[in-house]
């Protein structure tokens, strides 16, 4: 099989992934990230000892003589605290605070033993109600941290991952937080230790008493400010901006945006662009090219940029690879079926891309397009998209890059070209994924397109 | 002092950075947005035809909110505030202190044209009743009729006050409340972006060592610090 030799075989294997990943799929990306599961009810799987729970598996109540240290009746949620958001939050309800009021609520890693509080041993963390007192670090020793809990108080345990930070709340205030030192997964997890002792858990199947998404909005205004108020150059996004429709030879947009820059932003806040010529210099490199041939495929007019091609870069047509030839080749088929021309987009099939039929690389798109010819309206088709403008753009945008990596001036082992946009999104998204992994995969993850259509704050 | 912190090699690091998918798409977008929010109608048509990515605005009220924009920056404070209470005269009334910066660059426009007398006068009935509600008000107030005082303001510790970026700042306040009552975001997305990059790199530091990129002008990764 062809091995990629060049470059340029480089570029195209990008605009082939980027196809896998193109307009039709890329919509389903949210879905396919699976939803961690939150707890729901109280795991009755594991040997629940002096307490007794009820059939929805939703309250408890204690049936020992709570006279010993291990004679607790402690219940953990069925799954630990889902990690991947900002914060995780439940809250019981003292149905009765029993003899003397020794329930407790927080949060125990899987080797909790159901027979001690939460926040007596390790890894555990504990607010309890009869003291008041917060218990965690697993030395035995309380500090003082709230109020004690009596009958008909909601007290509630949350995890803010952003601050590593356990929560505690009462009747719907918040109480005060420590710091989380431990990355294992947490269960949220319920102790009590005196006769008549019940409780009732709502881990979300009913409204909280503490607003939590008005801490949620906190959080992220917390952020968005501390964010917003760092400096960055007036001039900079204009000269992102710039620098990308010369990268991609947006001729038109490009002189509508030049000629309208000097009557909005005053020359002086554009003019301190440092090290921004050399980057101009390398983008505008060939625009003239790029841009005639971006014109040509954008109207779809691809023997028409065939013909270009053969007189200014006769090399990338002829490449061993073939692989620019390939998307030109399918582009056409398109563009015939588009037209209806059916007959003669068999006959440039037949001609043109059947002996590529088998050749790893061109089979995705290959098959798709092929399968167009099977469908008496295409474009309502599952390969429908081929026949958007998108995909147009794909194809001038891999000959784009395959144009701009004939520039002498860049260092031969240059992969795919990128805009100056293109990478600092990428340095985005990389420190965003980076600093998440840091964090034991915990908080919120960074997905650019989610931000962009503004589904979360910052993030 | 040696530091146990890890350390990314640009080549390690250019590994990470060629896993992440950008779609051509959303970066298109981005730049609709630029274009938009900033008002570079213009630049907005012929984007949407050369890559028909759809505006998230009518273009038509652009074209509206920038000649606001243009007639404060050309110093035309009144006609700028007729233009405004035309679009929607709420946005004025709900907005007070933005109302103040408005009657303040008009002082300021009355200044630079050396109306001594007309300024007095509109700094007495228009803007001292506002400073008596609110000490920032007075505030500034004072400091723009401090500018009368000086004969040659190039070298005034006010001065700032007659420089472009004055008329850029409110204008700039302007345009964020007509947006804002459009229900549309006053800020592009670009420099939050990069704003957020700016953040998310500084917090990095805190752990590892990785190539930065310190000029957004060129994107260049930096060599990782040891």
């Amino acid at each position: 099989m062809v091995a990629p030799a060049n470059n340029s075989a480089n570029v195209v294997a990008d605009a082939l992934t980027l196809y896998d990943f193109g307009p039709k799929r890329a919509a389903d990306d949210d879905e396919m990230e699976e939803e961690e599961e939150a707890p729901t009810h109280i795991n009755t799987k594991r040997s629940l000892q002096f307490l007794v729970v009820s059939v929805d598996k939703l309250s408890a109540k204690y049936t020992g003589d709570g006279k010993h240290a291990n004679d607790v009746g402690a219940i953990q949620g069925n799954r630990p605290a889902p990690v991947r958001r900002l914060l995780y939050y439940f809250e019981i309800y003292i149905k009765d605070r029993g003899n003397r009021g020794t329930i407790s609520i927080g949060f125990t890693d899987e080797h909790f033993k159901t027979t001690r509080q939460p926040g007596w041993d390790p890894n555990t963390y504990g607010y309890h109600g009869d003291d008041g007192y917060l218990y965690y670090r697993g030395n035995g020793h309380g500090e003082p941290f709230g109020s004690t809990f009596q009958t008909g108080d909601t007290v509630g345990a949350g995890i803010n991952y952003s601050s590593q930070e356990i929560f505690f709340t009462l009747n719907g205030k918040l109480v005060g937080s420590r710091h989380k030192d431990v990355k294992c997964p947490l269960y949220p997890s319920v102790g009590m230790h005196s006769p008549n002792e019940r409780v009732d858990i709502n881990f979300g199947q009913n409204p909280f008493v503490f607003n939590i998404e008005a801490l949620v909005h906190e959080e992220r205004e917390k952020l968005r400010m501390e964010i917003e108020a760092l400096h960055l150059p007036l001039s900079i996004s204009h000269s992102v901006v710039r620098s990308y429709l010369l990268h991609y030879a947006y001729q038109e947009t490009l002189h509508a945006f030049d000629a309208t820059s000097g009557s909005m932003v005053p020359a002086v806040l554009l003019n301190n662009q440092v090290n921004g010529d050399k980057m101009i210099e390398e983008e505008s490199y060939a625009f003239e090219h790029r841009k005639k041939l971006r014109q040509l495929i954008r109207n779809g007019d691809i023997n028409g940029a065939i013909a270009q091609l053969e007189i200014w870069y006769p090399q990338l047509l002829q490449d061993e690879t073939l692989r620019i030839k390939f998307l030109l080749d399918c582009q056409q088929f398109i563009e015939l079926i588009k037209v209806g021309s059916l007959e003669a987009a068999v006959k440039h099939a037949q001609e043109k891309l059947a002996n590529l039929m088998g050749v790893g690389l061109y089979q995705t798109l290959l098959q798709d397009c092929i399968a167009l010819l099977a469908y008496e309206h295409p474009k309502e088709s599952p390969v429908g998209h081929l026949l958007m403008l998108g995909q147009r753009e794909a194809v001038a945008d891999a000959i784009n890059s395959a144009i701009l990596i004939t520039d002498p001036s860049l260092p031969s082992s240059r992969s795919s070209p990128q805009s100056t946009l293109e990478k600092l999104l990428r340095q985005l998204t990389a420190c965003h994924t980076e600093k998440w992994k840091l964090n034991g995969g915990q908080g919120e993850m960074f997905r650019l397109h989610r931000v962009l259509r503004g589904k979360e704050g910052p993030w | 002092m040696s530091s146990s912190k890890k350390v990314y090699t640009k080549d390690e690091w250019q590994r990470k950075l060629n896993e992440v998918k950008i779609r051509k798409s959303d970066m298109n977008r981005l730049v609709m947005n630029y274009f938009v929010t900033e008002g570079y109608v213009e630049a907005a048509e012929k984007f949407y035809k050369e890559t028909g990515t759809e505006p998230d605005m009518d273009l038509g009220t652009i074209t509206d909110r920038m000649e606001v924009r243009k007639a404060i920056q050309c110093g035309n404070v009144q006609d700028a505030i007729e233009k405004v209470n035309d679009l929607n005269p709420e946005i004025l009334d709900t907005n007070p202190q933005l109302f103040f910066h408005l009657q303040q660059q008009r002082l300021i426009e009355l200044i630079r044209s050396g109306k001594v007398e007309e300024a007095l006068e509109f700094a007495q009935e228009e803007l001292a009743p506002r400073g008596e509600e609110n000490h920032e008000f007075l505030q500034e107030l004072e400091r723009t009729v401090a500018l009368l005082a000086f004969e040659d303001t190039s070298s005034c510790p006010v001065g700032d006050l007659l420089d472009v970026s004055q008329r850029q700042k409110t204008a700039s306040e302007l345009n964020a409340a007509i947006l804002t009552s459009q229900s549309h975001e006053k800020d592009p997305k670009l420099p939050g972006l990069l704003k957020m990059l700016i953040w998310v790199q500084k917090q990095l530091d805190e752990k590892v060592s990785y190539p930065r990129i310190n000029d957004f002008a060129t994107a260049a990764l930096e060599d990782p610090a040891t």
